[in-house]
């Protein structure tokens, strides 16, 4: 078979852009991965402020992680737990799924949840961002100090007119979230203290 | 065609929304807003100005079967470092334009400029292409982003213009009121460019006796000598 040589021409030309678009396009990656993850890193940080009761603590650097979950623990001054918090992810939203950032206190009483991402329908789904008294409903409530359902599903939370399957997927995913700690209770708690005895240890390495 | 010629054809004549009706996934897509509209205007942009300014400077040097691959590999590494800039330093809004980032790499208006003008034109007048076609892609954006936040929240880059009595539109914030609001759009731009045409119509027809008196005169002058 004979190749002649605007077919070279062409392989060589369209290896040296992919090449060229190829080191371009790793260099800005070089670049970049520091600056997205201290962007991702203040974003969380941002969130976390939000849910966590008062602490002191750095919770993401403490963070542990259960059943590939990334729990984040907030502490006082003198080192006791004071809550903590994970993302949980409800699949069932009205379009696409819905991610919840949770923050309990340690006897398992929700201290507050923020809706990190969502792609609900502006205007009728997305009251679950700043609906604040519907957000604010959740506050307080424990597994068995109310009925985890919206009102039409026969539950104690309010819907939104308009708006019944976003708020249940929510309720749900929250719910879902306490039973989880609920299971994983003391797992969870035995690996916070643990981190945090290893966590001095390496601290007091760095001091001698 | 000089660079002011290039410049009012892309921006206006030949608006990739309004006069070739391009781009419409993003123009449809992200237009909740205004802040939105120009973000990815912006963003539509940058992308133009590196794919336009690396495809002229290699016409002539890629072999034309493969000029489309080509093109397309030029383009998405733009994108992807664009996209890649946008996520480290303006994270906020980078999770807001979300996949239209990345489907810039599919906008047809840029694959077709790289297409139709850069790769037959110099890199000076290209540049002045990817300036023009974009920021008239963006004003595309910009205006239709404006119109459907003014209507469906009362609102203009966050800001209230009507108070807070405003009853919200929704349906403008949703997709069909992107359509709606772009045929309104369409249909005024398509008036606005049938009166131009009409003024310069009448000044061509006022302008044509003058013409014909002179033609005559010079042919009078020439059969005499």
């Amino acid at each position: 078979m004979k190749i002649d040589r605007d077919q070279i021409r062409m392989v060589i030309a369209l290896s040296l852009v992919a090449v060229i678009a190829a080191a371009v396009t790793g260099l800005t990656d070089i670049f970049t991965r520091a600056p997205i993850a201290s962007a991702q890193k203040a974003a969380l940080h941002k969130a976390l402020q939000q849910v966590l009761p008062a602490h002191s603590n750095d919770a993401q650097a403490e963070a542990i992680t259960i059943e590939k979950s990334s729990i984040y623990p907030a502490k006082s001054d003198d080192g006791s737990l004071t809550g903590l918090a994970w993302e949980v992810i409800a699949p069932d939203g009205y379009s696409g799924s819905i991610r919840i950032l949770v923050g309990l206190r340690p006897d398992g009483a929700v201290h507050a949840i923020r809706i990190t991402h969502h792609r609900e329908t502006p205007g009728l789904g997305d009251g679950i961002t700043n609906n604040h008294s519907w957000l604010a409903s959740f506050v307080g409530q424990s597994l068995d100090s109310i009925s985890w359902k919206v009102k039409k599903d026969g539950g104690d939370f309010d819907q939104f007119t308009g708006a019944t399957i976003t708020p249940r997927a929510v309720v749900k995913a929250v719910q879902q979230a306490l039973e989880f700690f609920h299971t994983h209770h003391d797992v969870m708690l035995a690996n916070i203290m643990k981190q945090a005895t290893t966590g001095n240890k390496q601290t007091g390495a760095g001091l001698e | 065609m000089n660079k002011s010629d290039i410049f009012s054809d892309g921006f206006w004549h030949n608006n990739t929304v309004f006069a070739q009706l391009l781009g419409m996934c993003p123009l449809l897509g992200v237009t909740t807003s205004a802040e939105n509209g120009f973000w990815m205007g912006a963003a539509t942009i940058l992308v133009l100005i590196g794919s336009n300014l690396v495809v002229s400077m290699v016409r002539g040097v890629i072999p034309k079967n493969v000029r489309i691959p080509a093109y397309i590999t030029i383009i998405a590494a733009f994108v992807t470092v664009v996209e890649m800039a946008m996520n480290a330093w303006m994270h906020e809004m980078y999770l807001v334009l979300g996949l239209f980032i990345p489907l810039i790499v599919v906008n047809c208006a840029i694959l077709g400029r790289a297409e139709a003008f850069a790769s037959k034109n110099s890199v000076s007048d290209s540049f002045v292409d990817a300036i023009a076609i974009g920021t008239g892609f963006t004003f595309a954006l910009l205006l239709l982003g404006g119109v459907r936040e003014i209507l469906g929240q009362g609102e203009l880059f966050g800001f209230a213009v009507f108070g807070a009595s405003y009853p919200d539109v929704l349906m403008f914030i949703l997709p069909p009121g992107a359509f709606i609001a772009l045929g309104f759009i369409l249909a005024a731009i398509n008036i606005f460019n049938g009166y131009l045409k009409r003024r310069s119509e009448k000044r061509s027809n006022a302008a044509k006796p003058a013409l014909a008196t002179l033609a005559a005169e010079v042919s009078a002058v020439e059969i005499s000598s």
